[in-house]
């Protein structure tokens, strides 16, 4: 398309049939014919070739405005960004000054100080237009002044200049270029509507706009005259902001170029029985039977992020499901309450709440069960409430349409809550709303909001991670208070193995998507049998006293999708053994691990 | 809130400043002298003289902008150089038009904006969304003066459902008000429909990845209660600024739409002042249609402060 | 002893809320005379959580931020006076690793352009010699040459936190700030890079300010701890007896609040903290110490003035109070 504009704007001349200026009177204001292949207009003249001829326009104009906009723009943008001070406040001003004027009325008046005409008007959008690229190269500098690696620049010495072009200007080009195919359109636009009222490209030569313009006059005698003008405006428009769309994309995939590691064997998604030798009981609060989730990254092949993930936790009892990023704890949490996001799936197993299987339930049913049954907390508090609403408000909000509450009973009942999670002053701060709030106190909220339907079970997503670790301990005392309170089982998801020692009654530590073992937490602690668990515990800060070198466990976590088919841990674990290579069960009975050798080692417990 | 009026009030008084001191040092800027254009190539030195007096153009640049600024707050903002009527009059008389025009067109483009957003929104990917998004890229490639010269042709001049041109002021029949603001509205607001509706999807796609819509999910509400009242509300912040950018988009392209349906609103008086370089006239136009983005600027910010807890100063 | 490598005194960063018309309006003082010494080869450990002000006290010895008081000797020099950027010899002395390993290298940069920017900016070796140098550099953070080619987001945090760590050391420098270098990092590769900076450390003879929120991770390779909250140091001493004998009651309770890898023991703790009143929201305090409102030991004159430096027997200073009974009262109080 944009090609086909660009040729008939180099070779206009010898593509018309006709001379677009021309005047043929007898024949004005025909329809198409076989001679004229999109008739004539009032004056006779051939649209087709005036068409050909307004393309010429189409070229140049946007061109001139466009460039001159970049010109006057980008360096003024990237100035007052960095400078900063004075020069941005006066010229900042400046900009909203000319942005509040309606953008054609600026170009009426600077047209009406340098006469009317294509090149002057095109000046006129040009300044215009150039706002746009201040604004917008004053913004990627504020933005990027602000990144890690400009500071480190800066740490490193680089001068003003160097930063600002060698480790600034490069991000600044992928929406440099998607604004100048916008700004082009918008020429397009402007230049056509300029014309139109007549203060554009001048009669009797052929735009786009000028030819709208007497199409608007015959509406009545000749309503086709005005078609072919504006298609053409509306298709050149159109393909230069997709150009754009398609740019934008392409330079975003140049820089985060793909990983290029060598990939893993990837494993097949066979559905398959649990192996985790487990009965049920009659206390389980909850029991999850061979839990598979897969993930489909964008473009690739779904793999595997949970497999064979069996557990059971019984009433009033706290579990802790502990590992590193990666692991797949935090989407196991989130897969039992049936809140995985889109390209996510479970592909096998059943969560058993009491004796209901959640993955069996329909959407409606699904609904009731979560606050009523199953409940959970976030990792970041400042995030998990709604910043639009009051957190009494969000409260008060589920105890009215979960327990069916009047407006009355449910405020009484949140501000009753409020106080109950330890926050002082509970009738005024139901009113305040998240961001109002420290961390510590939005969680409280968070839990309150958990608690208010008193569920059986209570999903806890790293809910001290993001807190300091004296707010961390206070909240943990808090999990503490409200289990013995409300009875209700807990699934504590964490990364850090002391929180689990502080609050857990079990801990499942795990690895690559699979549990490694599954013991009580004095039994964990005194006595680890996975080689990965007495790892962790080694490496953990208060593990030992000693100055380095500290214990370290070699190599890093594989992303999923790269696991070894054997048993995961085998690459970085200092007993593996030829036996390891093969995939290997959970076993035992009062705990659980995952390891051939489980039997024969003695690892080193928590110090 | 009080507050945040005030700020924002305070806010407008350098920017109408600055706005005014640009506009009288464009409009000194004319390469050609006004009073020649009054008079006629035949006028003697004497009336030359005369007029350049009666227009106050022998003064200093300085005294005539201070005189000027003086005058135009208290609400006079001088005569036209070619006929004795008040600029403020004749803007007056001409803006019920021109801000029917907008304001029926922000009516529309919020209205099918909005729906066309959280549509897409709601299920980024599917049929909905990829139609949604084609049609707004289309919107927003069109110009709004030929999408009225063929809404023009075909509801007005072919099926006769609308008049094709003019203008009826609503004190004189709301009907007919409504009828002849109709077309043009349509026409205006094609585009920022488009440019809302984009937004809203983005917005919407944002959000509802966002960690409260999940924990408001986990609680048990239902789908629909968390898209109407969690993410929706969260996701017209960003629609009310793209609002109030739009707005000067609007009040532009309403000068030129009024062109093709023959509106007398302001366009036409930006039009003929600036081709008989009427200066007090075209400073007139410009001050009060910034004094109107303004305080429409100033409704959203007002709006943007009740809809996020976080814009309210404290 | 030789005069230390940095000698921070009374520094004090102040960070000013603009107001609509640029006019300044609100001051927030991060860090309040705060006041600190590195010795040549040495670490100091800098802890403390979040709003304690220990990035502002990095970022001022960065020249990252203008300090609002007080000074900063390095190397014979007032870094705090120089308004206008440190000049090129400083600049190379003083090297940093920041906390986010994602951010803190540019996307659009291989690793070699990221290792040999400081020698382009600060050196005129060639291109062969800077190949050669960024080949050694990575040797000395334990990453294969094939590396030097691949774009940063093909490396894991901790691979990451290598190169950084490859960029600080390639001009030599004497002192290293490193803000949170591990905490964005898992624990089975955290102490990986703890073992590397610390062998770093020892062969080429560097000091280090290791900023951390972690007490016991700070104490593994700190010769002294420094504590902040809300701005004051409030304990300062050598790293062993800070961890294991804290004066200060913000220490212990920051030590405290750390759980036990103990089941057993742990549980005892909590049974013997219940009935405490804390609160995560302090009543601050104008002029008296930040802790008073959850210090458990609060006494009258706490709230009254900001305690002075007491000197604790064994080592360092801590400004509380309780030290006041103390016979060798005296301080280097400037209060």
């Amino acid at each position: 398309m944009l090609l086909t504009l660009l040729f008939c704007a180099l070779f206009a001349e010898w593509v018309t049939p006709y001379d677009p200026l021309q005047q043929d009177l007898i024949n004005a204001l025909q329809g198409p014919s076989v001679e004229h292949w999109l008739g004539t207009d009032d004056l006779g003249r051939d649209v087709l070739s005036r068409l050909i001829f307004g393309s010429r326009i189409a070229v140049i104009a946007p061109a001139e405005a466009t460039g001159l906009a970049v010109l006057i723009g980008v360096p003024i943008g990237l100035f007052i960004g960095f400078r900063g001070g004075w020069w941005d406040w006066v010229v900042m001003r400046v900009v909203e000054a000319v942005v509040s004027i309606p953008g054609i009325m600026v170009a009426i008046v600077i047209i009406a100080i340098l006469g009317t005409g294509l090149h002057r008007a095109m000046f006129a959008l040009g300044i215009l237009y150039s706002t746009a690229f201040l604004r917008l190269a004053r913004s990627v500098v504020l933005t990027e002044r602000e990144e890690v690696y400009v500071k480190s620049a800066r740490v490193i010495g680089a001068g003003p200049t160097r930063i600002l072009l060698r480790h600034i200007f490069l991000n600044i080009a992928p929406p440099l270029i998607v604004q100048v195919t916008l700004t082009v359109g918008a020429v397009l636009l402007a230049e056509a509507g300029l014309s139109f009222i007549g203060i554009g490209v001048q009669p009797p030569q052929a735009s786009w706009g000028t030819m709208l313009n007497s199409a608007a006059s015959f509406m009545e005698l000749s309503p086709f005259l005005a078609v072919p003008p504006g298609i053409a405006i509306v298709a050149t428009v159109l393909a230069v902001n997709l150009l754009g769309d398609v740019l934008r994309d392409s330079i975003g995939r140049g820089v985060r170029v793909p990983s290029t590691g060598a990939p893993a064997q990837r494993m097949l998604a066979v559905p398959r029985k649990a192996t985790t030798p487990m009965a049920p009981h009659p206390d389980d609060a909850l029991r999850v039977e061979g839990l598979e989730i897969m993930v489909s990254p964008k473009g690739e092949a779904e793999v595997p992020v949970v497999t064979d993930m069996s557990f059971r936790i019984a009433k009033g009892e706290t579990l802790g499901l502990v590992g590193e990023s990666g692991s797949g704890k935090t989407v196991t949490g989130l897969g039992l309450m049936g809140l995985i996001g889109t390209g996510v799936r479970i592909t096998n197993g059943r969560v058993m709440l009491e004796n209901t299987n959640l993955l069996g339930l329909d959407r409606r049913d699904l609904e009731k069960a979560r606050g009523n049954d199953v409940a959970m907390v976030f990792q970041d508090p400042t995030t998990s409430l709604n910043p639009t609403y009051t957190v009494g408000n969000q409260i008060a909000e589920v105890l009215r349409i979960k327990q069916g509450l009047s407006h009355r009973a449910a405020r009484d009942r949140t501000i009753e809550l409020i106080d109950r999670v330890g926050i002082p002053r509970p009738a005024q701060q139901a009113d305040a709303y998240p961001h109002e709030l420290s961390g510590g106190m939005a969680q409280r909220i968070a839990i309150a909001r958990a608690l208010s339907c008193t569920p059986k079970l209570l999903i806890a997503d790293e809910p001290t991670t993001a807190l300091d670790v004296t707010v961390q301990q206070e909240i943990l005392d808090l999990f503490r208070d409200l289990q013995d309170e409300f009875g209700m089982a807990m699934l504590f998801v964490t990364h850090d193995l002391a929180v689990a020692a502080d609050i857990c009654d079990r801990i499942a530590v795990m690895y690559c998507g699979e549990i490694v073992e599954t013991a009580p937490v004095d039994a964990l602690f005194a006595d680890p049998r996975h080689p990965y668990t007495a790892g962790l515990l080694s490496a953990m800060p208060h593990g030992q006293s000693g100055k380095p070198p500290l214990p370290v466990i070699r190599g890093s976590v594989p992303a999923p999708g790269h696991w070894p088919t054997g048993c995961r841990f085998a690459a970085r674990c200092p007993y593996a053994i030829d036996a390891c290579a093969k995939p290997v069960q959970m076993t035992g009975t009062d705990r659980l691990e995952r390891c051939t050798r489980a039997d024969e080692l003695s690892l080193e417990p928590a110090k | 809130m009080l507050r945040l009026i005030g700020q924002r009030l305070l806010a407008m008084v350098p920017l109408l400043l600055i706005v005014s001191v640009m506009t009288f040092s464009f409009t000194a800027l004319l390469p050609s002298d006004p009073v020649d254009l009054i008079i006629g190539d035949r006028g003697s030195e004497e009336q030359y003289e005369m007029v350049r007096e009666r227009l106050g153009l022998n003064q200093p640049f300085l005294t005539r902008y201070a005189d000027w600024l003086l005058r135009a707050m208290t609400g006079d903002l001088g005569t036209s150089f070619f006929n004795s009527v008040q600029v403020k009059d004749a803007v007056l008389q001409r803006m019920p038009a021109t801000l029917s025009l907008t304001f029926g067109s922000v009516l529309i483009s919020i209205t099918v904006g909005l729906a066309a957003g959280v549509a897409a929104g709601l299920r980024p990917g599917s049929w909905v969304d990829r139609t949604a998004t084609f049609g707004a890229t289309i919107g927003q490639a069109i110009p709004n003066f030929w999408f009225g010269i063929i809404l023009a042709s075909v509801f007005a001049v072919s099926l006769r459902w609308f008049p094709a041109t003019g203008y009826v002021p609503l004190t004189d029949s709301p009907m007919e008000w409504l009828r002849s603001i109709t077309l043009p509205a349509l026409a205006l607001g094609l585009s920022t429909s488009a440019a809302i509706a984009r937004q809203v999807r983005s917005a919407m796609v944002g959000v509802l990845q966002q960690d409260y819509i999940r924990a408001a999910r986990a609680q048990g509400l239902s789908s629909r209660r968390v898209v109407l009242k969690h993410a929706l509300k969260n996701a017209l912040v960003p629609v009310v600024t793209v609002l109030s950018f739009q707005i000067t988009v609007l009040l532009g392209g309403a000068l030129i739409v009024e062109q093709v349906f023959a509106i007398n609103g302001i366009g036409s008086l930006a039009i003929t002042a600036v081709r008989q370089q009427d200066i007090p006239m075209i400073q007139g136009i410009v001050l009060i249609l910034v004094l109107v983005v303004m305080l429409v600027q100033l409704a959203t910010d007002i709006l943007y402060g009740l809809i996020n807890p976080k814009a309210r100063p404290t | 002893m030789s005069a230390p490598l940095l000698q921070i005194d009374d520094l004090s960063v102040t960070y000013w809320d603009r107001s609509l018309l640029g006019l300044r309006a609100n001051g927030f003082e991060a860090v309040k005379r705060a006041t600190l010494t590195v010795d040549a080869g040495q670490t100091l450990g800098l802890v403390g959580e979040s709003g304690s002000g220990k990035s502002s006290i990095a970022n001022a010895l960065l020249g990252l931020v203008p300090p609002s008081g007080g000074t900063i000797n390095f190397d014979g020099q007032d870094l705090a006076t120089l308004r206008k950027g440190f000049p090129p010899e400083i600049r190379q002395k003083i090297q940093a690793v920041f906390q986010d390993p994602y951010s803190s290298l540019n996307p659009s940069m291989t690793v070699e352009e990221i290792v040999t920017e400081p020698l382009k900016v600060h050196t005129r070796m060639t291109r062969v010699e800077r190949h050669e140098k960024a080949v050694e550099l990575l040797k000395l953070v334990k990453l294969p040459e094939t590396h030097l080619h691949r774009y940063p987001n093909e490396f894991s945090g901790g691979q990451r936190q290598r190169i950084a760590i490859a960029t600080a050391l390639a001009l030599q420098p004497s002192l290293i700030v490193l803000d949170e270098p591990v905490s964005a990092l898992d624990v089975s590769t955290q102490n990986q890079i703890i073992n590397l900076l610390y062998e770093r450390r020892d062969a080429l003879g560097i000091s280090y300010l290791l900023i951390a929120h972690d007490l016991a991770l700070v104490h593994h390779i700190s010769d002294r701890i420094a504590v902040m909250y809300l701005g004051h140091i409030v304990e300062e001493g050598p790293a062993d007896r800070v961890y294991h004998q804290p004066a200060h009651p913000y220490t212990q309770a920051l030590l405290e609040a750390v759980p036990l890898l103990d089941p057993a023991r742990q549980r005892a703790r909590r049974a013997e903290r219940r009935g405490r009143v804390t609160t995560d929201m302090p009543r601050l305090s104008e002029k008296g110490c930040p802790f008073s409102g959850r210090c458990p030991h609060v006494m009258d004159r706490c709230t009254a003035r900001m305690p002075p430096a007491f000197t604790v027997p064994d080592g360092g200073t801590a400004r509380c109070f309780l030290l006041d009974d103390e016979p060798n009262e005296q301080g280097r109080s400037k209060d």
